[in-house]
């Protein structure tokens, strides 16, 4: 069995079935892109791994590590080493970014890292996110901006160092210097202890982080896989051509 | 001596009362003019007056009860929260019906500052004592006073144990002066708090709330503070009730020209909290931040009512209360904001929100506006919500457990507020409140708002 192995996955929100079973594996050491148009259930995947409330089950499954996933609360995927960096991330008024950050990192960890200790780890961090000190002081993605909500995403990774990271649409947003700074964050992560699913709406990410594998997503359903040439491919035709072999 | 009744109270009592604490004549003649007004006064009738439309009187209030005069440390009163901390800050003990210690740091006699008994003070700072006691109340008709309140006269007429605080001019104090009002005894309570900042003064006083577990008991707080020019002055009020406290508090500044006011409430005990956050702006440039938190919890009824008057031109005023509430429980705010004719150039705005935590709670928002001065600036808004499920998503998927997660957000829901306050051991003291109570709450029970989810699209 492969680490991360969704089997006839089947999705639904608000009654809608979103996605019509999918099958994908992934073993960490591995790097997967997920490609598609907009629309296409790449979010509505990375959400049903994560435990996102508003998204259920309705069929197939998600083993990561040999447990079903379904049956886990998100924090307790979180402590199997999952995590998601997400596409629109959220706004917590009023809870500081130090707060959140250290009971996270002690949650995950069972254990009580000394103020200290992780202070300098969370500046050591943010220093090579290039995200600035003065953040310390703000709450959760309260009025960042877009670019730095995704660098404060990488930055909870570094810290929480996950085995399987869905990235999705990190690179979105961000102009080549930032998309440079997330994708060598990334990169720094990245060893045979991590597990990619790097989800994306362009190629250009693509350049910088190396997938092994590329799959195409299209109304709800894996309609194209391939190796890394299967994303120059789309960057030339498109996913026009998709449509018409669907 | 005869026994004080709060709701039949005598001349000869009064008298009695008075003249046994050695007051001065023109005190008990002060008293015994309120004592007549209390004649013609009736209780509140919530059918009728409209400042208690929202909390009835009759069912949440009890003046069927002997008025405690006396108090002795008899057991452990809780530590100050100025206790802990680094400067020597000032601390008065008030104990059922008596002042029972003082503690005045050097370097506050040392610059002339003044903390002692009201009684004590009518004697020896007659002039101040005299000139501004009930000046804010009832007691003085010429006054801004809140009119004819039965609840506030009974006091001016029969306050038992009492403060009197002076800040010289210029003084500046860098520690709090803390008045820690302690109930064991059941019965009526009547304290009395009267400061006076002289001009370029600044100022921090604590009122802190506490009493015994089981004690029924109904606490009639006056305070009046003078804020003369340019001073700066805080005021925190800390209600850490236990359960059986039915609590009123007037708790009024008269701010003149160029002085800076905050005043923050916490109230997260007691079962009935009535609380008028007062403020006359009668000096132009006056500037009031009245601000609140409460969390009220099953059976707890909290009324929450900042009254700023804008007496004066070019002043400023900014109301922001925000409330938690779980279980069967109440709370009202209600903002009053008065601009007066003359009052050019006001700037005025009140915010209040509401966090609905289970259900079964319910919080009642007015803002009550009178203007009569058309060149201003004035909003207001009201909110009530629940805990955002995408908030508890995020924090939960970064392996924050769900119970943990919820403390987080209610302490961030307050955090807006007690951002604007940097006082020594306030904010720890307020926070420690908070979790408490949102660790005691039942975590199953909480609702939470999934309308978010709906349109991630
Ligand atoms: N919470 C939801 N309720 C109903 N429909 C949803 C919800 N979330 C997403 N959808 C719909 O599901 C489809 C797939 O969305 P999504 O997974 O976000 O696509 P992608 O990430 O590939 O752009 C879209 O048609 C979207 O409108
Ligand atoms: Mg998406």
């Amino acid at each position: 069995m492969a680490d991360l192995e969704i089997r006839d996955l089947k999705v639904e929100a608000d009654g809608t079935e979103l996605l019509h079973g999918v099958d994908l594996e992934l073993d960490k050491g591995k790097t997967l892109a997920l490609m598609g148009p907009n629309g296409s259930g790449k979010s509505t995947l990375a959400y049903a791994i994560a435990g996102h409330p508003a998204y259920d089950i309705t069929g197939g499954s998600v083993h990561w590590k040999g447990t079903e996933l379904n049956e886990l609360t998100p924090d307790e995927r979180a402590k199997l080493g999952v995590f998601l960096a997400m596409q629109y991330p959220v706004e917590v008024p009023g809870v500081s970014l130090t707060n959140f950050l250290r009971t996270a990192v002690n949650s995950v960890n069972e254990e009580d890292i000394p103020v200290r200790e992780f202070m300098t780890r969370l500046r050591e961090e943010m220093s090579e996110l290039g995200v600035d000190q003065s953040f310390l002081q703000r709450s959760i993605n309260e009025g960042f901006s877009g670019g730095e909500k995704k660098r404060f995403e990488i930055l909870q990774a570094a810290l929480l160092r996950p085995e399987l990271a869905v990235l999705d649409e990190t690179d979105s947003g961000l102009d080549v210097d930032a998309l440079k700074t997330v994708a060598e964050g990334v990169n720094r992560l990245s060893g045979p202890d991590l597990g990619v699913l790097i989800i994306t709406h362009y190629t250009r990410i693509l350049r910088y982080i190396q997938p092994d594998e590329v799959h195409v997503m299209f109304e709800g359903r894996i309609v194209a896989s391939g190796g890394p040439e299967l994303a120059d491919e789309l960057e030339e035709h498109g996913y026009e051509n998709l449509r018409t072999t669907a | 001596m005869t026994d004080l009744l709060l709701d039949h109270l005598t001349e000869e009592a009064l008298t009695g009362r008075s003249d046994a604490a050695g007051e001065p004549s023109w005190l008990r003649d002060h008293r015994l003019a309120a004592f007549k007004r209390t004649l013609d006064q009736s209780w509140p009738d919530s059918r009728k007056d409209e400042f208690w439309r929202s909390t009835p009187f009759d069912r949440r209030f009890d003046i069927d009860r002997s008025v405690v005069t006396s108090g002795e440390v008899t057991t452990a009163v809780p530590a100050s929260i100025t206790a802990s901390l680094d400067e020597d800050a000032a601390l008065v003990r008030l104990v059922d019906g008596s002042v029972v210690d003082i503690h005045l740091p050097t370097s506050f006699a040392e610059r002339g500052v003044v903390i002692t008994d009201l009684a004590t003070a009518a004697n020896e700072h007659a002039d101040l004592v005299r000139s501004h006691l009930g000046s804010l109340t009832s007691a003085d008709p010429e006054g801004t006073g809140a009119g004819s309140d039965k609840t506030v006269t009974v006091n001016d007429a029969a306050w038992t144990a009492g403060v009197f605080v002076h800040v010289p001019a210029e003084v500046e104090l860098e520690a709090p002066i803390s008045v820690q009002v302690h109930v064991t005894e059941p019965g009526a309570h009547l304290p009395r708090v009267l400061a006076v900042l002289g001009h370029h003064a600044r100022a921090a006083v604590y009122l802190e709330h506490t009493s015994e577990p089981d004690v029924d008991a109904f606490v009639d707080e006056v305070v009046e503070v003078i804020a003369q020019d340019a001073s700066m002055l805080d005021v925190v009020s800390l209600q850490r009730w236990d359960d059986g406290i039915q609590h009123l508090a007037l708790q009024k500044v008269q701010a003149h020209r160029d002085t800076t006011v905050r005043h923050l409430s916490v109230t997260t005990g007691g079962a009935t909290v009535r609380l008028l956050p007062e403020c006359d702006l009668v000096g132009p440039g006056a500037e009031v931040r009245p601000l609140g938190i409460y969390f009220a919890d099953d059976g707890q009824w909290f009324d929450l009512q900042p009254y700023v008057r804008h007496i004066a031109p070019h002043a400023k005023s900014d109301v922001l209360f925000k409330g938690a509430l779980q279980g069967h429980s109440r709370t009202v705010f209600r903002g009053n904001i008065y601009v007066h004719k003359d009052a050019v150039g006001t700037d005025t705005d009140e915010n209040n929100r509401s966090l609905i935590l289970t259900e079964g709670a319910r919080a009642d928002a007015t803002p009550f506006l009178e203007i009569e001065c058309a060149d201003i600036t004035a909003g207001h808004g009201s909110a009530t919500g629940q805990i955002d499920a995408l908030h508890l998503f995020y924090l939960e998927s970064r392996g924050i457990p769900r119970d943990e997660a919820l403390r987080l957000i209610v302490a961030g829901f307050f955090r807006e507020v007690l951002g604007e306050i940097d006082l020594p051991g306030v904010e720890d003291a307020a926070v420690a409140e908070i979790e408490a109570r949102v660790e005691a709450a039942d975590l199953d029970q909480v609702q939470v708002n999934d309308a978010t989810l709906q349109d991630l699209g």
